[in-house]
């Protein structure tokens, strides 16, 4: 896929790179769209300060919605894993391999996403490292949420108090972590100027090929060139700055 | 590019925002009074008096309107088998042997440190002023906490059916003191009132104290030494005082019936840490954003 950019006297092109696929961006925003009205009402039960939309009849449809898009939150992992189980796996492995570009990732972030500077930032596979926490959160967060919550649901009455007791607190525990990470991610991924891209891959599924090559070199270039075009090119930086001092 | 003192300052000051936020957004659950006040009401159970005619149970089900349980009875003495969301006030024949009788009236115990009311999201389940906890049932909305947290299992869920299961549409349950009563001025627990033989009292708490210690006093007196007070301090001070035989362990009663450390946890820790995380995540991003935008030269990094 590319696009022709008719710019003064020059034609330059842009070739769009497949990210996504179209299931994974529907199930993307089905839990999107699912997550929020799910937190919302979370949030009511939650904060002593929401009681009063917590009373009577509304508090009753609280709960109603919390449970009906629960349904659906849930089963966006069980249709993903159903639909495309090859790219689940894919993701898997990737979502779970971290290595010393990761620490690099995290020590130079804080000065690309705050001043834009991008010449420390370590090669990325397909996700980078704060998208590979953001969903190893959102994959444990989801799975604790049904497994403490069905039976909540559905066994609340009859198992043991206690059972029932450390299964609110850690349903509450997944809601604070999973809601902090989702305020990130929204920020990083729909407010932050520099990264119009990502949110523009989760609507369309491409990314261009220069942002792929900024972003994700090992995804982009594989991972051992990436790894080696980056050693090189930080080795000369180290030794420049050394002649400086010099 | 560095980050500037005035960038430094203003996402500290966005930190300290959050964490303000979070302590003014956010009153802990609502707590309930440490101690039971001077003018605080109470019923006295005494054991050693009951003679389990069951008029408290009849008394309770008639004024508060409660449709009796025939189903759930099992030979003569005990008729429903427990609390239920129909049933407020119980009692229960302890048979130990065949000369050792007696009986227990099982009801809510209205805490002082009240577990029910400590995790009650809709402010259905409230200290009143005079000690008791009282109940609206308009503003509950069925989530069952209550049920789940009480340390003497006496709230319920209103029978449900499947339907009502998925939808969660039941409310609960539990003896109100007879709010309307107190609340009307036209007397206190229609159970204490009906008691033919004044095992079951009420009145305030501080008088019922002393009276209760001592009958407690004058029993052990008479060579019962296994009667003994249950309820001056148990939950920082029963509302519902019991003089037993024997040990509380004996009746099914906790010997430590504070709220459960999960609900301090939830109300008290997790609430709190919750907010100061989002405040903290959207303050920081706000901040985060206009250093961005003034910091990033889209030019330069395209």
């Amino acid at each position: 896929m590319s696009v022709r950019v008719k710019g003064q006297g020059t034609t330059f092109q842009i070739r769009w790179i497949p990210k996504y696929t179209t299931v994974e961006r529907f199930l993307h925003w089905l839990h999107t769209f699912t997550f929020l009205p799910l937190a919302l009402t979370g949030l009511i039960l939650y904060a002593p300060w929401l009681e009063s939309l917590a009373q009577g009849p509304a508090g009753m449809t609280v709960r109603l919605i919390h449970r009906a898009a629960a349904v659906l939150f849930g089963g966006v992992p069980i249709l993903y894993l159903l639909l495309q189980p090859r790219r689940v796996a894919l993701h898997m492995r990737e979502f779970l391999s971290f290595s010393r570009y990761d620490l690099l990732w995290l020590k130079a972030a804080a000065a690309y996403y705050l001043l834009g500077r991008h010449t420390d930032m370590p090669p990325q596979p397909r996700f980078n490292t704060g998208e590979r926490m953001n969903a190893l959160v959102m994959v444990v967060g989801t799975f604790t949420f049904g497994l403490t919550g069905l039976p909540m649901w559905f066994a609340g009455s009859s198992m043991p108090m206690g059972l029932y007791q450390a299964l609110v607190v850690i349903h509450d525990a997944a809601f604070i972590v999973t809601v902090t990470m989702f305020l990130i991610h929204f920020y990083l991924a729909v407010v932050h100027p520099l990264m119009w891209q990502s949110l523009v891959s989760m609507r369309f599924g491409s990314v261009s090929e220069s942002y792929a090559r900024e972003h994700h070199a090992m995804w982009y270039f594989g991972e051992k060139r990436a790894k080696q075009m980056w050693e090189a090119e930080h080795k000369s930086h180290e030794e420049q700055g050394k002649e400086k001092e010099d | 590019m560095q980050l500037t003192r005035r960038d430094f300052l203003k996402l500290s000051g966005a930190g300290a925002g959050a964490s303000l936020a979070g302590g003014l957004l956010l009153s802990p659950g609502e707590v309930s009074a440490a101690t039971p006040g001077p003018d605080d009401l109470g019923i006295l159970y005494d054991s050693s008096k009951c003679v389990g005619c069951r008029a408290c149970q009849m008394a309770c089900k008639r004024w508060n309107k409660r449709p009796a349980e025939p189903d759930d009875a099992q030979g003569i003495y005990d008729a429903p088998q427990g609390l239920s969301a129909d049933t407020w006030t119980l009692i229960e024949l302890k048979k130990r042997s065949d000369d050792d009788w007696h009986f227990f009236n099982y009801q809510c115990m209205h805490c002082t440190d009240a577990a029910c009311v400590t995790v009650c999201p809709s402010g259905a389940l409230f200290k009143d002023e005079r000690g008791f906890t009282a109940y609206d049932r308009g503003k509950c909305i069925g989530c069952g906490y209550c049920t789940r947290f009480c340390p003497y299992g006496v709230p319920h869920l209103e029978k449900q059916t499947t339907a009502e299961l998925l939808s969660g549409k039941t409310k609960t349950a539990k003896c109100t003191f007879c709010q309307d009563r107190i609340a009307a001025g036209i007397g206190g627990p229609f159970c204490a009132e009906t008691c033919p033989v004044g095992a079951l009292v009420w009145g305030q708490r501080a008088d019922l104290l002393t009276t209760a210690k001592a009958r407690v006093a004058d029993l052990q007196g008479q060579g019962l030494s296994t009667a003994k007070l249950y309820g001056e301090t148990e939950a920082a001070g029963l509302h519902r005082l019991s003089i037993l035989f024997g040990e509380p362990g004996e009746y099914g009663l906790p010997l430590n019936p504070a709220s459960p450390v999960t609900a301090r946890l939830w109300q008290g820790v997790f609430q709190w840490l919750g907010t100061a995380a989002f405040g903290a995540a959207i303050l920081g991003s706000i901040g985060a954003f206009f250093v961005a935008r003034r910091k990033i030269h889209m030019e330069e990094v395209e």
